[in-house]
């Protein structure tokens, strides 16, 4: 960096005396700029030539290691829009129930609030109180925000997408699930600070004893799926509507969810950030981009619940009905066309669609347009459209892109449920928590289980 | 106090402590963290402590721990500190610490004359201003022996229900925040919005209104403000029950409240606790008929009282409250007779050497003004009753026993506002 910094100096000192006063600042930029990026497409090429044949023999070679490589990397990614998604959709959703407005200034219907708020949070001073223990102070978040995001390995989107099809699955869910509680556990003890360790102490209290609903409350699934495999317990409610397991365990899904609202700390339960208590619990010293993992945590964590009662209760991503226009494209081989052929589609679609549109703005929207406005409104317009149509044909054509809709529409169905909680009751005490937990949920999941296995040993025979 | 010998440093508990010596090591950590905890977790005052329950209260039992809740704690209402003893989740004595917003209000009173002392009590207890100003009118108009016109009394009573519905619908909404409730405080603000708004068009100001005068109001009845009115008046009842709905049909806010913080009749009477928060113990005290005042003996309405003396019931008072005064409201609208609004005063004002007492009902009790008068144009000595101070010394009484979570609503269920308690 520092010598590629002396040579764009050196580069800005050769030119010649005012160039860059009479350019505008975008034009100086790419002025400045232009012989790093001509510099780094030559390196760029260089690398590809040399390195890459013996990269590509290698990645053939170890084919499984690719596969699992895509896929952390994939889950790890999604996380973000995923946590972006869930917190524009509370802060909005809570807002209209609150008869308020909500973000609405950046991006359109302040849909980019999230991200503004993302960089603002990545942007803040890197803190720690004194007195806090720094090393585990720094890797509770990292923890916590790991255990979350592990779990999403085994969600099955849609069918073959799913990051790894464990034969343990579920069991793989649940321990790594409950490991949240270890770095909740770490932040509320090394932050030096009473609410900070009342808030840790509350969700280790929380978690571990609502785990044990949560989980009692799954193996009557297991049990009538005969598996552990997140896969084919979807692939075994896949038949119709009513082979999804909610119509069998109707008593198991109101104990997950209501498990699952206490596991992922959400209102009522959100015993252990509750600000008019303890401020903001084992968060209360957290500050910048480690606040920021704990935050995002949490609403992956919303997410992966909501994902998980999705695939276990209500069919994964099967669909509710037979889609009547199922189509098959198998006819058409992509290869067919060659590398000039889709060079030539891809542009005529890009060209001739944003000239097409940018005429008819002009048509029908008068003289207030100019032409570079039409233009870009036309690509946009031709963007919109493309993408659209290819989504409906790979709705219709492709069973995984249909798999991810009916995913989604369940999985979002349930992060509407928790906002809407959130957003209408209060929040229980502690004891009433725990009371509840014990008393009522617990015997409500082993009667489940007592009646579950009975009824498979019974029809089975 | 004797000289310090050690350095100290304010603590999380608040008290200063000494650092005390010792043993030295070579690992500077184990120094550092030794430091911290005698200076973060040992509250010695560094004082002898100056009562005796003071020298009870920073005695730490065994498992027991101190928790500073405030001044600055997100659901403090206003500055209220609280030292909280606990024992695990569980409060065992509670030293509550006043002060953080003292002004010195009745001593700027004294200094100021009487026209100028009704916009000095205005910012005590800003949620209900008008109340403090009526009360200070109350008393000055008997020293001076005023008579006030009918309709500047009816216009009074019809401001100050209008301003203690505003308060009850705050109320109901801060006890549903406090118990982790988001939605009841947002519909609350809108409904006292409209009200406040309603005040602005008659008074000219949304919080602090300057309205009351010694012998009458500053502005007659407007457009502005009835036009308001009656279009308020015509969903009142309905957004009330609406918003009622949304808690007292709620199982988590039903059992939360029931059986918390429970203040029994003979200790809220040794308190000389008033209002809202006395009638749920079952004493049927108000000020508006027990020593009436204004146009009330000509009003009819209820005084809603229950015998629990639980959170539920304290806000259960407030609801029914609510109710009685939009049936006050109605009256005045239909009795409100036509006259003057400002009795004919000099312009200086300097009543004869004596003393008087002036009460009214505020939203959260006895509102009382004594003052009295030496014969110059000011008042020699100026008190104020606030209820909200009365209301809070029964605090360390209902805490000890409860959780941690309960603490805030329980407090937030006397319906505390700071600005009046520390004057």
């Amino acid at each position: 960096m520092r010598t590629s910094m002396t040579s764009v100096t050196a580069f800005v000192k050769s030119l010649p005396a005012g160039v860059l006063v009479r350019l505008s600042p975008a034009e100086r930029l790419a002025l400045i700029f232009s012989p790093l990026a001509i510099g780094g497409g030559v390196v760029t090429v260089l690398a590809i030539a040399l390195l890459g044949p013996p990269f590509t023999d290698f990645l053939g070679a170890n084919l499984p290691l690719v596969r699992f490589a895509v896929a952390a990397s994939a889950i790890l990614l999604m996380t973000v829009p995923t946590a972006f998604v869930l917190i524009y959709l509370e802060l909005k959703v809570i807002a209209r129930m609150n008869l308020r407005v909500g973000p609405n200034r950046i991006g359109p219907w302040g849909s980019a609030m999230s991200v503004v708020h993302g960089l603002k949070v990545l942007a803040k001073e890197d803190f720690a109180p004194t007195g806090a223990d720094v090393t585990i102070f720094t890797l509770a978040p990292v923890v916590t925000y790991l255990a979350s995001i592990m779990t999403l390995l085994v969600i099955p989107f849609a069918p073959g997408l799913i990051g790894q099809d464990l034969n343990i699955g579920l069991l793989y869910f649940f321990a790594v699930g409950g490991l949240t509680v270890v770095g909740l556990l770490m932040a509320g003890w090394s932050s030096f600070n009473k609410y900070s360790l009342l808030g840790g102490l509350r969700a280790a209290a929380q978690i571990i004893s609502y785990e044990i609903p949560l989980t009692l409350s799954v193996v009557g699934v297991i049990l009538l799926a005969g598996t552990m495999s997140t896969n084919r317990i979807v692939l075994a409610q896949s038949g119709s509507l009513l082979d999804w397991f909610v119509f069998r365990q109707p008593l198991a899904v109101l104990v997950f969810f209501i498990a699952a609202t206490a596991e992922a700390n959400r209102t009522p339960f959100d015993m252990t950030e509750a600000d008019s208590e303890i401020v903001a619990g084992f968060a209360t010293e957290y500050s910048g981009m480690r606040f920021g993992f704990f935050f995002f945590a949490e609403y992956v964590n919303v997410f992966i619940v909501s994902a998980l009662a999705a695939t276990l209760f209500f069919g994964g991503w099967t669909a509710p009905f037979n889609w009547p226009l199922a189509y098959d494209l198998n006819w058409f081989n992509p290869w067919s066309l060659g590398f000039f052929g889709w060079t030539a589609i891809v542009l005529a679609v890009l060209v001739i669609g944003t000239e097409f549109f940018a005429v008819i703005v002009r048509l029908f929207g008068g003289r207030e347009w100019s032409a570079w406005d039409a233009m870009g409104l036309g690509f946009l317009i031709d963007l919109v459209l493309v993408v659209g149509i290819l989504g409906l044909a790979g709705f219709i054509a492709f069973d995984w892109v249909h798999g991810i809709f009916w995913f989604m529409v369940k999985t979002y169905a349930f992060v509407f449920t928790f906002v809407w909680m959130r957003a209408t009751l209060p929040r229980v005490r502690v004891d009433q928590l725990m009371g509840f937990a014990w008393k009522w949920l617990l015997p409500a999941s082993l009667l489940n289980l007592f009646a579950t296995a009975t009824a498979v040993v019974l029809l089975n025979r | 106090m004797p000289p310090r010998q050690n350095a100290s440093r304010p603590t999380t508990t608040g008290t200063r402590v000494q650092a005390q010596p010792q043993p030295s090591t070579d690992d500077p950590r184990i120094m550092l963290d030794r430091q911290i905890g005698a200076d973060l977790f040992e509250p010695i005052p560094p004082y002898p402590p100056r009562t005796e329950r003071e020298g009870e209260f920073y005695t730490l039992g065994d498992g027991e721990m101190f928790l500073n809740v405030g001044p600055h704690h997100p659901a403090t209402h206003g500055v209220l500190r609280l030292v909280l003893k606990l024992s695990g989740e569980q409060v065992v004595d509670v030293d509550p610490v006043l002060g953080y917003l003292h002004r010195g209000v009745e001593k700027i009173c004294e200094n100021s004359d009487y026209y100028h002392v009704i916009d000095q009590v205005d910012p005590l207890e800003y949620i209900s201003s008008l109340f403090q100003e009526w009360a200070a009118v109350l008393s000055f108009e008997k020293l001076m022996d005023v008579e006030v016109p009918r309709r500047a009394e009816y216009i009074r009573v019809l401001s100050g229900e209008l301003l203690r519905i505003a308060s009850h619908t705050l109320y109901m909404g801060f006890l549903a925040l406090d118990l982790g409730g988001l939605t009841p405080i947002l519909y609350g603000f809108i409904e006292r919005d409209e009200i406040v708004e309603m005040l602005a068009a008659l008074t000219g100001a949304r919080m602090l209104f300057n309205y009351f005068r010694i012998g009458g109001v500053n502005g007659d009845l407007n457009h502005e403000f009835m036009s308001r009115l009656g279009d308020w008046m015509s969903r009142a009842a309905r957004q009330t029950e609406a918003s009622a709905g949304l808690l007292n049909e709620n199982e988590i806010f039903v059992r939360r409240t029931r059986g918390m913080g429970v203040l029994d009749r003979a200790t809220a009477l040794r308190f000389g606790v008033t209002g809202g928060n006395l009638r749920a113990t079952g004493v049927p005290f108000d000020v508006r008929r027990a020593h009436p005042y204004s146009v009330y003996p000509e009003l009819d309405f209820s005084i809603p009282t229950r015998t629990e003396g639980d959170s539920l019931a304290r806000y259960l008072i407030r609801v029914d409250e609510v109710r009685e005064s939009i049936k006050i409201i109605d009256q005045c609208l239909h009795n409100i007779p036509d006259g003057p609004v400002m009795a004919k005063l000099p312009r200086l004002l300097r009543p004869r050497p004596g003393r008087s007492w002036g009460a009214c009902e505020g939203p959260r009790g006895m509102m009382g003004v004594y003052s009295i008068s030496d014969g110059s144009d000011g008042p020699f000595r100026f008190r104020i009753h606030d209820p909200s101070f009365v209301n809070l010394e029964t605090v360390p009484a209902l805490l000890p026993g409860n959780l941690l979570a309960d603490t805030m609503a329980i407090v937030a269920s006397l319906d505390p506002v700071m600005g009046g308690i520390d004057k």
